[in-house]
């Protein structure tokens, strides 16, 4: 045994440590280069042979010049000059789309970190190249899918727009046709219903009885189809939205006794006896003319399908913040499986048993859409042989 | 006798109004277009004119917009008679200057109401200006 030499054990110690340098440098990624002022290749990573395609022995025959592309080697120079004058620690080129240059004359993008390395008094410079290939390849590609989806998206808008003008242009020539159509039926109507009456007021000379009855029916028969014009304007509106309510306080019991005072006649020709139970002795902040509209619709049909000698009421009272409303009758009533569908378009109470249709079947939703354009509600409850109950309900202080 | 102008494309339409007017005692004149209802209205001067909106040649406001450039007619009673039945009609016919609006079809009770509540009215207005 020989003690161990200090000399030796500390020449050991810091050849292992160099050694560990190395190690440490060939660990790296990125190619790593010391290059002196003449912008030769003084000490380089084994990542720097991998990248650039030089054997070691290679490299440190050449310039780091070569390392740039051909077309930008002439400026390079004078760029390591520049950097002389400021030497810091920094990225080369910031904001520029760097380059290197394999063996085989290939480029490839890179990201250049400098510092400056003070070796006896000359400056050297430690260069540290990352290739960045995978990370542009990535960023170009999500450019790319950004662009097509950008592009999509454009065309997809466009394509909506167009849709949306498609679909205004059709509303518009149907609410146009509607208007028209309303326009050309009212025309004619007008001349028949008047000269109706003209001929039912026996001015221009006496009507035998049974001309005064067939004059009637005609009467009758006009003012009823001018009704379903009215009902298919209606329901036409709502359904394009463009009902607007005109809101403005009225008498409600001046109002019940005018729509009964309308159904009135009706009623006698059944000898039905109307009634008027309003307990509502207040104003109403709603749309007069559509109230009285709502009333009408089923106080009309309460009387079509109420048999000879039958009784139709109205019932009203405030409860709270809420005026309820009831429309009933001893009518021939409506089977509970049919009381979903009868607020439905075109349904006719007796569809499913069979019986007569009349009207447009229109009314019923038109008097639910009106209710709830007022923010109330409408029910039914009724039964076959036993009568029919509708019920309403009106906010008393509608929200703003 | 009160001069009434019934101005309506429709023939059957004028024989109808000319037919309940002149029995409620006015004398009536017609006129089939709009341009027909300018010329009449300017050369006739008539108490109270009842006027198509939708005629041919000139439409019932523009017909409203020439009479009432003239002072002399700018507070005749002019009625507005549709058979259009579009919500904001009769607010969109006042507004342009209308003294009343009738939906055709119009029921008689309301068209003899309306011509006489009218006259009675221009009547009292220049009895006041007068006395």
């Amino acid at each position: 045994m020989t003690a161990p030499d200090p000399e030796q054990a500390r020449a050991h110690q810091e050849s292992s440590l160099e050694s560990r340098y190395r190690k440490l440098l060939h660990a790296a990624p990125d190619a790593i280069l010391e290059v002196n002022e003449e912008g030769r290749i003084l000490i380089l990573n084994e990542a720097a042979e991998r990248m650039f395609g030089y054997s070691r022995s290679e490299l440190l025959e050449l310039s780091v010049d070569q390392l740039v592309p051909a077309s930008m080697r002439g400026g390079h120079a004078q760029h390591r000059a520049a950097y002389a004058k400021r030497p810091n620690t920094r990225p080369m080129g910031t904001g520029l789309e760097l380059q290197g240059q394999r063996k085989d004359g290939s480029l490839f993008p890179v990201e250049i970190s400098l510092s400056p390395n003070w070796i006896e008094g000359s400056l050297h410079v430690i260069a540290s190249v990352r290739d960045i290939t995978e990370r542009k390849a990535v960023q170009d590609r999500i450019r790319l899918l950004r662009e097509q989806y950008t592009a999509e998206l454009t065309i997809k808008n466009e394509q909506l727009e167009s849709r949306n003008r498609e679909v205004e242009h059709a509303n518009r020539q149907k609410n146009e046709f509607l208007a028209s159509m309303s326009h050309e039926l009212r025309t004619p109507l007008h001349t028949i219903i008047g000269f109706s009456e003209l001929l039912a007021e026996q001015l221009e000379g006496p009507l035998g009885e049974k001309q005064q009855r067939f004059v009637g029916h005609i009467l009758q028969d006009a003012r009823h189809l001018l009704e379903l014009i009215n009902e298919i304007l209606d329901i036409s509106k709502i359904e394009s939205g463009r009902l607007e309510l005109k809101r403005e306080p009225f008498d409600f019991s001046q109002c019940v006794e005018e729509v009964l005072g309308g159904i009135r006649y009706q009623a006698a020709t059944k000898n039905i006896t109307l009634e008027n139970q309003n307990r509502f002795q207040s104003s109403l902040h709603a749309d007069r003319l559509r109230v009285k509209e709502i009333l009408y619709n089923l106080l009309s049909n309460a009387v079509k399908f109420t048999p000879e000698g039958g009784r139709v009421w109205v019932e009203a009272f405030s409860q709270g913040d809420t005026l309820h409303v009831s429309v009933c009758d001893t009518g021939i009533g409506i089977p509970e499986k049919e009381h979903p569908s009868i607020f439905e378009k075109f349904y006719q109470v007796g569809d499913a048993s069979g019986g007569t249709r009349e009207g447009t079947g229109l009314g019923l939703p038109i008097t639910k859409h009106l209710v709830e354009l007022h923010g109330g509600t409408v029910s039914v409850e009724s039964r076959p042989g036993q009568g029919s109950r509708f019920r309403l309900t009106f906010p008393l202080r509608p929200a703003t | 006798m009160k001069k009434i102008l019934i101005a309506d494309d429709k023939a059957t339409s004028r024989e109808l109004l000319r037919t309940v007017l002149e029995r409620q005692g006015y004398a009536v004149t017609e006129a089939a277009d709009g341009e027909e209802a300018l010329q009449k209205a300017l050369a006739e001067t008539p108490d109270l004119i009842l006027l198509d909106l939708q005629m041919p040649r000139r439409t019932g406001y523009e017909v409203l917009g020439e009479l009432r450039k003239d002072p002399r007619h700018a507070e005749l009673p002019i009625i507005a008679l549709t058979a259009s039945a579009m919500q904001g009609d009769r607010e969109k016919a006042l507004a342009a200057g209308f003294t009343a609006y009738l939906a055709k079809p119009v029921a008689l009770v309301h068209l003899r109401e309306e011509v006489q509540r009218l006259l009675l009215l221009k009547d009292f207005e220049t009895a006041g200006e007068n006395g």
